[in-house]
């Protein structure tokens, strides 16, 4: 059976037996999906690779610790969300725009730190059109409060269940019913008002 | 008691999000029914499925190359049980080697012993001093018990002492089994931590 077919949680049981494999697969596994949540929270790469790596080295130094009747993608993207948020309110970031960090001072660092969007092979008016709704919608993700940010993604992007986010995220379900309800209504707002202002 | 308008109980926000991300053959029928008749619910769950769609599409997004390296770079996993033991081993070599010299010396005394005395081996040794402890301590048991309780009920005991030897000797195997897998499971728990682990830095 190759690593590939295991599934998350006997790749966890492989890596506490100090099976490097079984980490690097969980590595590749979840890297995009971290790092997309974790990018989207701080609109800078080299920060959200920092903190992505972070999330890792946790994630795999407290395995012992982790409760095997709970997903580990659950368990994972708790880990990114705390640190995420921690990381927000200690440097209490606004994160905003997808053109680059609002840290970004030169044209440079706006560059570096700005969103990369992977381009396929479509037409390229298509590839224009699906950009500008891609530049729409992250602009209005990052306008969110992050808590609504984090519950929208986990729900539309990652396809989480609403019981699974109020575990990631730390708060009753309730609570995620209502961040998600009020970030679409945002989200909807947003979109209206950005394209009203092109 | 009044009666309800056919559109008045539109549909919740869960079961909207539940069309919305395709999963509309799961609501109940009354929802479903609901859904196929009433214009608002069908126009907000369609807005909700754009809105679902344009985020699935989001461009998904990688850390730059090489990320698993430099994570694995600074991973630390747990040993493999084989080196930790070798480890320990070469890490406290002094003692390692003081309690396979013990070892050696007890084997080399028993079977010179055992070649010497041949009627007289470690196990009948060691059974004979089992015993002799045992109806000591159960002489001693006795004595209190007379003194305390007075002859009557001792006499009952004492028809009981091979059962109770028996018991107590089960007990005390048992202690002996789960303080043993304790200590060993504690010891296990060491060598999983701090000194048995290190970067995970093979690509």
């Amino acid at each position: 059976m190759s690593y590939g077919e295991h599934s998350d949680q006997d790749l966890a049981r492989l890596c506490l037996k100090g099976d490097e494999r079984a980490a690097r697969e969980l590595v590749e596994r979840f890297q995009r999906p971290v790092y997309s949540l974790v990018y989207r929270m701080v609109r800078d790469r080299e920060l959200a690779e920092d903190l992505t790596q972070e999330v890792f080295v946790r994630t795999f130094n407290n395995l012992q610790r982790y409760d095997r009747s709970y997903k580990f993608s659950s368990w994972l993207f708790k880990i990114a969300y705390n640190l995420t948020v921690d990381h927000l309110r200690k440097k209490q970031v606004k994160t905003i725009s997808m053109h680059g960090s609002p840290d970004a001072v030169t044209a440079e660092r706006q560059e570096a730190t700005s969103l990369a969007l992977e381009s396929g092979e479509e037409r390229p008016d298509a590839v224009v059109e699906a950009r500008e709704l891609a530049g729409y919608l992250e602009e209005a993700i990052g306008e969110l409060r992050p808590e609504y940010r984090t519950a929208i993604l986990l729900r539309h992007v990652e396809g989480r269940a609403y019981e699974e986010i109020s575990d990631i995220m730390g708060v009753p379900l309730g609570t995620v019913k209502t961040y998600i309800f009020r970030a679409r209504r945002e989200l909807r707002d947003l979109l209206e008002d950005l394209r009203d202002e092109e | 008691m009044s009666k309800k308008e056919p559109h008045q109980d539109h549909l919740r926000q869960e079961e909207l999000d539940t069309i919305a991300l395709g999963g509309g053959s799961q609501l109940p029928a009354r929802s479903s029914a609901h859904a196929a008749d009433c214009e608002r619910c069908r126009r907000e769950a369609e807005e909700l499925r754009r809105l679902h769609v344009a985020l699935l599409a989001l461009a998904p997004l990688q850390p730059m190359a090489g990320f698993a390296d430099r994570v694995m770079r600074r991973v630390s996993l747990p040993l493999p049980w084989r080196v930790r033991v070798l480890e320990a081993v070469r890490a406290h070599w002094v003692a390692t080697a003081a309690v396979f010299a013990g070892l050696a010396a007890a084997v080399g005394v028993g079977a010179t012993w055992t070649a010497r005395y041949p009627e007289l081996t470690p196990v009948t040794v060691a059974a004979f001093l089992v015993e002799r402890s045992t109806s000591l301590l159960w002489g001693a048991v006795m004595e209190i018990g007379r003194l305390v309780y007075g002859t009557g009920v001792v006499s009952t005991a004492q028809g009981l002492a091979e059962q109770v030897t028996l018991l107590t000797a089960f007990l005390a195997v048992a202690t002996v089994t789960v303080v043993g897998l304790g200590a060993l499971r504690i010891m296990l728990t060491l060598m999983n931590t701090s000194p048995g682990s290190r970067p995970a830095t093979r690509g």
